[in-house]
C-alpha cells in the first residue's frame, strides 16, 4: 500500500520546478550589493533591507529542483515518519480518544503511540497535561496547540533546517573554491562530496 | 442530530459529580442531549475507555475526576487520553 501511494504521489508531481517570481507561492529576495539572499512567505514586498536598500526580487533563476514531497519535509526537516503525521491529524480530529482507539484506527502498536505522541510534544505540534486518577497516578492528556502556533513552529522549525542545509551548500562551495585555489592544475577528486560529508 | 463525544461528557459533568459520586442514567442524558441512546452508549463507551466517566451500579454513569479535570483545562482541542500512564510515586 505505502508502494503504491508513492507512485501516485510521484504521478502527481512534475519531475522538476523553477521559482518563478510572478507565481510562486514564496518569494526570494536578494541584496543589490552583497550575496545575502532571503525567503519569504506571504509577503509582496521585501521583508528588509542590506546595506541601507531594500532587497530586490530573484528574477534570473535557472536552476530547477525536484518538488518536495510533504512527507519527505516532515520526516527530513523534523524526523517524524508518517505513523508521527498520522497521529498529529487524527488529534484534530473529533476527540477524546483514547490511546487504544487511536492505535486502532491507524493501524500502529499502542508503545509507538505512546512514542509519537511524546515526539510530537518535544516538537512544540502537541501539548501535554497531567490529570488525576480516581485510584492515584496520573493521566496523561495530549491536545493540539493553537493552530496559528503550530504554524509558527513548524515555519521556523522549518527554517531553522532550511539555513542549516544552506549553511552545508555554502561549506561545500567555500570548501570547493579553496580546493581549486591550492590544486590549480587538479580536477576536483571524483570522491569530492564523499570526502566533504566528513569534514 | 450529531452529538460529538465532548458534548455527551460536558453533559454528564453537569449532571452527576465524582466527588460526591453522584449518577444519572443513560436515559436523562439521552433526552437532555436529543439523541438516540445507542449513540450515548457508544460515547460512554469511548469515555470510559478514557478514564473520563465511570458505569455504577444499575446501569448508571458518572464523571470521574478525570474527566472534571479535562474539562477544567479549558480547551476545545481535541484530545488522546492515554491512561497507560504509570501511576505517581509519592
Amino acid at each position: 500500500m505505502a508502494d503504491h501511494e508513492a507512485s501516485q504521489s510521484e504521478e502527481a508531481q512534475p519531475d522538476e520546478v523553477q521559482y518563478d517570481p510572478m507565481s510562486s507561492r514564496y518569494d526570494l529576495f536578494e541584496c543589490p550589493e552583497c550575496d545575502n539572499v532571503v525567503l519569504a512567505l506571504g509577503r509582496d514586498e521585501p521583508p528588509m533591507s542590506c546595506h541601507d536598500k531594500p532587497m530586490e526580487r530573484v528574477t534570473d533563476v535557472e536552476m530547477s529542483v525536484k518538488p518536495p514531497d510533504v512527507k519527505q519535509v516532515l520526516l527530513q526537516a523534523f524526523g517524524l515518519p508518517k505513523a508521527g503525521l498520522d497521529i498529529c491529524l487524527c488529534v484534530i480530529g473529533e476527540g477524546p480518544l483514547s490511546a487504544n482507539e487511536v492505535a486502532e484506527s491507524l493501524g500502529y502498536d499502542r508503545s509507538t503511540i505512546t512514542r509519537y505522541l511524546n515526539t510530537l510534544v518535544d516538537m512544540g505540534l502537541l501539548r501535554r497535561s497531567e490529570l488525576n486518577r480516581e485510584e492515584g497516578g496520573v493521566v496523561n492528556v495530549y491536545h493540539s496547540v493553537d493552530l496559528e502556533r503550530m504554524r509558527r513552529e513548524t515555519l521556523i522549525g522549518f527554517y531553522v533546517w532550511a539555513g542549516e542545509a544552506a549553511a552545508l551548500i555554502e561549506d561545500a562551495n567555500v570548501t570547493k573554491q579553496d580546493y581549486l585555489d591550492e590544486n590549480p592544475d587538479q580536477e576536483l577528486p571524483e570522491l569530492f562530496w564523499e570526502s566533504f560529508r566528513d569534514k | 442530530m450529531n452529538v460529538t463525544r465532548r458534548a455527551v461528557l460536558q453533559q454528564l459533568a453537569a449532571t452527576s459529580d465524582a466527588e460526591r459520586k453522584e449518577t444519572t442514567s443513560i436515559e436523562a442524558l439521552t433526552a437532555a442531549l436529543g439523541i438516540e441512546a445507542s449513540t450515548v452508549e457508544s460515547h460512554l463507551n469511548g469515555l470510559e475507555a478514557c478514564e473520563l466517566a465511570r458505569s455504577e451500579t444499575g446501569g448508571r454513569v458518572r464523571v470521574t475526576i478525570t474527566g472534571e479535570q479535562l474539562l477544567e483545562l479549558d480547551t476545545d482541542e481535541a484530545v488522546i487520553v492515554d491512561a497507560s500512564t504509570p501511576q505517581r510515586e509519592y
